[in-house]
């Protein structure tokens, strides 16, 4: 039946990624900074981020599983239309990489994520205004 | 589906919130069920029926579409 159950504070799931992005640019300019680090330190920096992202995951499921039906469908609308333009986006980019040369410095991995979570929040758009 | 939660509402002087308290689900989830922008499940139906003292017939219309 449907019972309310206590559910996690989204401001902390909001912190949580605040934490993961700020980490994530903390890296990214250190290690453009430092070319001159070892190898083996540059890849441990690299996972320094991972398990504020994999704590964020955790407590973001946990407020899926939690909220009431409605949201779970908006939810669900939203990551049903952002995981396809996400797929498109990188088909469509590995196509246009074989048909001509892409600048590595405009469309590699550091600038390609972003586009992920703005698809996540046009899905929510979408999804919220069909409902509310 | 066409349904009587707002008038089953307004007959027993609860706001939005107060029957989304009731029923343990958000404001935004009756305001959409009587919009009919979105059809509950059937436990949230049964609940609703539970907590009006209706039976689900009463309040939904399947034969009625809402949107």
């Amino acid at each position: 039946m449907t019972v309310a159950k206590s559910q996690p504070s989204g401001k902390v799931t909001a912190a949580l990624m605040l934490i993961w992005i700020v980490m994530y640019f903390a890296v990214r300019f250190y290690l453009e900074a430092r070319p001159d680090l070892a190898s083996w330190a540059r890849l441990g920096l690299s996972f320094l981020p991972t398990p504020v992202f994999a704590f964020f995951l955790w407590h973001f499921i946990q407020g899926i599983r939690t909220a009431d039906e409605l949201e779970r469908r908006i939810q669900l609308e939203a990551l049903a239309i952002a995981f396809p333009l996400g797929m498109l986006l990188l088909t469509t980019l590995g196509l246009v990489q074989r048909a001509v040369e892409l600048n590595f410095q405009d469309w590699s991995y550091n600038h390609v994520w972003p586009y992920f979570a703005f698809f996540y929040f046009i899905g929510m758009l979408i999804a919220r205004r069909r409902y509310t | 589906m066409k349904n009587r939660l707002k008038v089953l509402r307004a007959e027993r002087n609860w706001s939005q919130e107060q029957l989304a308290e009731r029923l343990g689900v958000s404001r935004q989830t009756v305001n959409a069920i009587e919009t009919g922008k979105y059809d509950p499940s059937l436990p949230l139906a049964f609940t609703i029926a539970r907590v009006t003292g209706l039976t689900i017939e009463q309040i939904f219309d399947p034969e009625e579409n809402g949107h």
